[in-house]
Order: C-alpha cells, then sequence, then structure tokens
C-alpha cells in the first residue's frame, strides 16, 4: 500500500496508485457495500454509493499515501454519500422495505409464512430505527458491523469514543421504548 | 430515558436486525464492476493540472512559481482597484437652495419648524400686575405750566469770577 511519495517518474508513480487503488477495491467493496446497504437497503443504490466512494478516492488519490488506517477513511467517505444521498431521496413506502427484506434475508429452513413474518418483524424495527434521532441512529447502525470497534466509529464519524458510548446507550433505551409501544 | 423500564429483549431483537442487514453478503462481481467504473473514469482532477515540463522541476522551482504567480495576481488585482478610484470624479453638487438663517423670534407665535416664516409685527407687550411700571421718558414727566423752564435746569452755570 505504500505509495512512493518521491517517484520523479510519473508514469511509474500513477501505476503505484493504481495497483493502490485495485487493492483498496478488492479488499472494502464488500464492508462499503454492507454499510452503504445498511443505510440505504436498495442494492443498487448501495452499489452506486460504493462507485462513488472509490471514484472520490481516485480523484484524491495522491494522498492515499497520507492515510492511516484506509478502513475507516472509506467507510467514512461511503458513510458521508449515503447520508447525503438518504437526505435527497424521498421516503419510500414501508411496504417497500418489507418486500426487499423477504427477498434479501435468508430463508433457509424457513416456511414461507415464518419468512414473512421474519421480514414484518424486521421491518417493524426499521421503522422504528428511522423515529431515533439522527446522531443515536447512526451510532446504533454503525454498531451493527462486527469489524468496527468504537474506536473506529468514533473516527468515522469525527467524535469522541465516549460520545459513542452515550449515544449507543440512548440509541438502545430509545429502541426498547419504541418497540414496546409499538407492541401495545 | 436512563432508567429504563422496558424490555431489554426489544433492543436486542432490534440489533440482532441491523446485525442480520449488516452481515448481508455483497452481490457477486461488485469488485469488477467498481474497477469499471474506475477504468472509465476521466484520469484529471478538477482542476488543471501543471504541464508535464513543470511538473519535473524541483520543489524549490515550484515554490517560487507559485509565489511569481501570486504576486502577479496580487499585482493585477491592486491594480485594477487603483486604476478604478483614480479614475472615478466626485459628482457635481447638488442644487441646493441656501436659506438666509432666521432670526430667533422675539414673542408672538413659534415658527413650528417652518422653512418659511413671514416677518411679523411685535405683538404688545402685556405688563404683569405687580411690577413696576416701565419708566417714561425724562419729557413726559414734565408739568405743564412750571415757573421754571426746563430748558434753564439744564442751562450750563455762569462762570465764577475771581
Amino acid at each position: 500500500m505504500e505509495i512512493p511519495t518521491s517517484a520523479v517518474n510519473e508514469e511509474a508513480r500513477q501505476r503505484a496508485e493504481d495497483s493502490a487503488i485495485s487493492a483498496l477495491v478488492d479488499r472494502y467493496a464488500g464492508a462499503l457495500y454492507r454499510v452503504a446497504y445498511s443505510v440505504l437497503r436498495n442494492p443498487s443504490d448501495a452499489e452506486d454509493a460504493v462507485q462513488e466512494a472509490f471514484l472520490r478516492v481516485l480523484r484524491h488519490r495522491h494522498g492515499l499515501g497520507e492515510v492511516r488506517d484506509h478502513r475507516v477513511w472509506l467507510i467514512r467517505i461511503v458513510w458521508n454519500i449515503v447520508l447525503d444521498r438518504k437526505r435527497r431521496a424521498k421516503t419510500r413506502p414501508e411496504t417497500d422495505d418489507v418486500a426487499e427484506l423477504v427477498r434479501v434475508l435468508p430463508s433457509k429452513g424457513l416456511s414461507a409464512e415464518a419468512l414473512a413474518s421474519a421480514a414484518q418483524h424486521h421491518a417493524r424495527v426499521l421503522g422504528c430505527v428511522e423515529q431515533l434521532p439522527a446522531k443515536e441512529r447512526e451510532v446504533l447502525l454503525l454498531s451493527a458491523f462486527e469489524e468496527l470497534t468504537s474506536v473506529e466509529i468514533a473516527a468515522v464519524l469525527d467524535i469522541s469514543e465516549s460520545s459513542v458510548r452515550s449515544r449507543l446507550f440512548r440509541a438502545r433505551n430509545l429502541m426498547a421504548g419504541l418497540l414496546d409501544h409499538e407492541r401495545t | 430515558m436512563s432508567s429504563n423500564p422496558h424490555n431489554p429483549m426489544n433492543a436486542d431483537s432490534a440489533e440482532e436486525t441491523l446485525r442480520l442487514i449488516a452481515s448481508l453478503p455483497a452481490p457477486a462481481g461488485l469488485e469488477d464492476r467498481v474497477h469499471k467504473a474506475l477504468r472509465a473514469a476521466p484520469r484529471g482532477g478538477r482542476v488543471l493540472a501543471w504541464p508535464a515540463g513543470f511538473r519535473a522541476r524541483t520543489v524549490m522551482q515550484n515554490h517560487w512559481m507559485r509565489a511569481a504567480a501570486a504576486a502577479a495576481i496580487v499585482f493585477v488585482v491592486v491594480g485594477g482597484g487603483w486604476g478604478v478610484y483614480s479614475r472615478v470624479q466626485p459628482g457635481p453638487a447638488g442644487k441646493v437652495i441656501v436659506m438666509p438663517p432666521r432670526a430667533p423670534d422675539s414673542g408672538g407665535f413659534g415658527g413650528a419648524g417652518a422653512i418659511r416664516a413671514p416677518q411679523t409685527l411685535p405683538g404688545p407687550q402685556v405688563r404683569e400686575q405687580g411690577t413696576q411700571p416701565v419708566k417714561q421718558p425724562a419729557a413726559a414727566k414734565k408739568k405743564i405750566g412750571s415757573a421754571q423752564p426746563a430748558a434753564s435746569q439744564a442751562a450750563p452755570q455762569p462762570a465764577v469770577s475771581r
């Protein structure tokens, strides 16, 4: 991943940057897709967001050598892209979410009825997540990724680690209340 | 919210849903499509790059050229501003009718801020009760038919001979 910053030969430098970006794509495209999908919940939108993230990387390829943690850096880029897209996109009806979840969630060993019931439960949960305040919702969504520690979530959101913990605590309490309210 | 009486199982199930979504596999061929998009993307940046001949120069030369370019920009901006400033002439003064200063009124009605007020005669002076009457001139005190004429009082004394 090292890019020779003092390379005199421009072509060699460009080749090094290209190979570095290719390596980033092979290694992190899947993770970026899952981050994007968790917010957008639409496969093609999520893939577009991943492509846009790597196009941004291509535009700023000269600064690749200065990036310490490429994974967190890339997740931060795609996170900003998906939040921006989500803000601009019109709200979709909830039924679309349910249908989409039925299609993408693992259905191994489940009857059609159980699958539909599970999808409805997930859709209800996601509806409650949408009702959370933005700060708490963002932390809760990122905390679902097992590969992200609280320090990395703090780096993605550009906040302190203690803020991540307090927001996560509030988000969990709010979610429990919302789900209780839904049930009653 | 910190004293939450809610069932913690709800929050757990919610996180389970989010974890399930977060662990969904990426679609097949995603990396290839991204590679393809990157290859099709224009390589140039958003700003114009230095020509190849300039890029090969040393860092110090680039700094010198940047400083020269910045100085040229400052010179053009300041020169243009000075040119505009030096060409702009102050416009003619507007037509203003200069009014003579009005003497303060000795009495009567006030002007009420009027621009033009006609000259009015001084009104009669009202004497208040208990005040001294206005002194009349000496000629008015003269008694009609007195023995010595007033003119003789004012006559000079005859000179005394030694």
